[in-house]
């Protein structure tokens, strides 16, 4: 009797000390595999709006958008070029706004309406040298908390599921717990 | 059970970002304190003092009458897969997967669900003017079984759109309406662009080649096209037949 509570008290004290993540799936094997592993950011950082003075590399474009004398396309899940456009036939990109987590944009008079994950954010475009956020709902789409572009690696193949403490900004091939599986 | 939703989270995401058709917005060249005109992946529209964004089921409805302090007036829940929004004279049209809603701006702050038009599984970007919308449907492994095309329906009857023209063409995806002219993106076969004076006898005029067309928005005498390698403009002062003005490459 008292053998097997010292063998269930050791049993119980080795389960602590190994950390073993729970499997995320009964399909998936909870083993280490090669595969992409999240790159995080704070949340608070990465809702940060900034705005770049000078042409931003185009990766992933999205939606456009044109108001007066500009167009604006989406960097999906980075934030939104500006393009000059008062003579179209030498339209050229001018500047970027980051926002983290966008994929829509709207405007009226001179504000900007984006999502950034959750969160629906106004930016004041009315001087394009004092681009900033003027009010940002929190929670306002729901779905945006895990349904952002960066939330799943781009490749295909076994990834480390990403927590929702912070938010993914990139990812990185690494040895990593074979929780999530992309097709 | 976790993973379960992830992977539903994953597909979602996947089809919202990759293979999510596209749908014009409407309005007109716009003033300096008015609303710009959106293009093809809209999922949020501003139709007067409103701000309308939809996700993957909800749609949301924002008071923006004080433009820098958005208050929401109402929530109502559409349909599984919404992918765009696309507002008209008064009305939204929200085409998700399986249909196009239908809905009445009467009250603003509150849309209401008036009319739909099921369809096959598809992505299906729409535009419509006073009696017409015109929908490309595009069937693939990602969008659904559907015959890829321009399906013309008849809304004067908006409770029951009248489907009046199927006009089949392979991977159409974008498209922009600029009085009688229809632009429509079809990926690598060209942007082509049709008179639909007559809207159930669309006659195609032109195609323009050379990039992989996604997107468009006429923009006064500008379209401007989202292309794979950049944004391609265009000169449309003579709508039937627009002329290159330069290629902002990626």
């Amino acid at each position: 009797m008292r053998l097997l509570l010292i063998a269930a008290i050791s049993l119980s004290l080795s389960s602590c000390l190994i950390k073993k993540p729970v499997p995320q799936t009964p399909y998936y094997n909870n083993i280490k595999v090669w595969g992409n592993k999240p790159i995080y950011d704070a949340t608070i950082d990465a809702k940060r709006i900034a705005y770049i003075d000078s042409a931003f590399p185009v990766m992933i474009p999205g939606n456009i958008y044109a108001k007066d004398n500009f167009i604006y396309q989406l960097e999906i899940g980075k934030g939104i070029h500006v393009i000059d456009n008062s003579v179209p036939s030498q339209a050229h990109r001018i500047g970027f706004i980051t926002v983290n987590g966008s994929s829509q944009i709207s405007i009226k008079s001179n504000y900007l309406y984006t999502d950034s994950y959750d969160d629906l954010v106004v930016i004041d475009i009315s001087n394009i040298n004092n681009v900033h956020e003027v009010k940002r709902i929190g929670g306002a789409l729901p779905e945006g908390r895990y349904n952002y572009y960066y939330n799943q690696p781009i490749e295909s193949g076994y990834y480390e599921c990403p927590r929702y403490d912070s938010v993914v900004i990139g990812w990185t091939k690494d040895s990593v717990w074979s929780s999530c599986y992309k097709n | 059970m976790k993973s379960t939703f992830n992977k539903i989270i994953s597909a979602a995401l996947i089809s919202l970002l990759f293979f999510s058709c596209s749908k014009d917005n409407a309005g007109n060249a716009a003033s300096a304190n008015s609303t710009g005109k959106g293009g093809s992946l809209s999922r949020f529209t501003i139709a007067g003092n409103f701000l309308y964004a939809v996700d993957n089921h909800f749609l949301y409805t924002y008071d923006i009458s004080d433009a820098a302090n958005p208050v929401n007036t109402n929530t109502s829940e559409v349909n599984f897969d919404i992918e765009t929004i696309y507002p008209y004279n008064n009305r939204l049209f929200i085409g998700t997967r399986t249909g196009l809603y239908i809905y009445s701006l009467d009250a603003p702050s509150t849309p209401v669900k008036i009319g739909e038009a099921q369809h096959a599984r598809s992505c299906d970007p729409v535009v419509a003017n006073d009696s017409i919308a015109f929908v490309t449907l595009k069937g693939s492994s990602n969008c659904g079984p559907a015959e890829s095309g321009l399906y013309v329906h008849d809304i004067k009857n908006l409770l029951h759109p009248t489907l009046i023209k199927k006009l089949l063409l392979s991977s159409p995806e974008g498209l922009g309406l600029q009085g009688s002219t229809l632009y429509i993106c079809c990926n690598n076969d060209g942007l082509k662009v049709f008179d639909v004076s007559d809207p159930a006898n669309p006659t195609e005029t032109r195609t323009l080649t050379g990039a992989y067309f996604k997107d468009v928005i006429p923009y006064g005498n500008t379209l401007i096209c989202y292309v794979s390698n950049g944004i391609m403009l265009y000169d449309i002062s003579n709508p039937a037949n627009p002329v290159q003005l330069t290629l902002i490459a990626n």
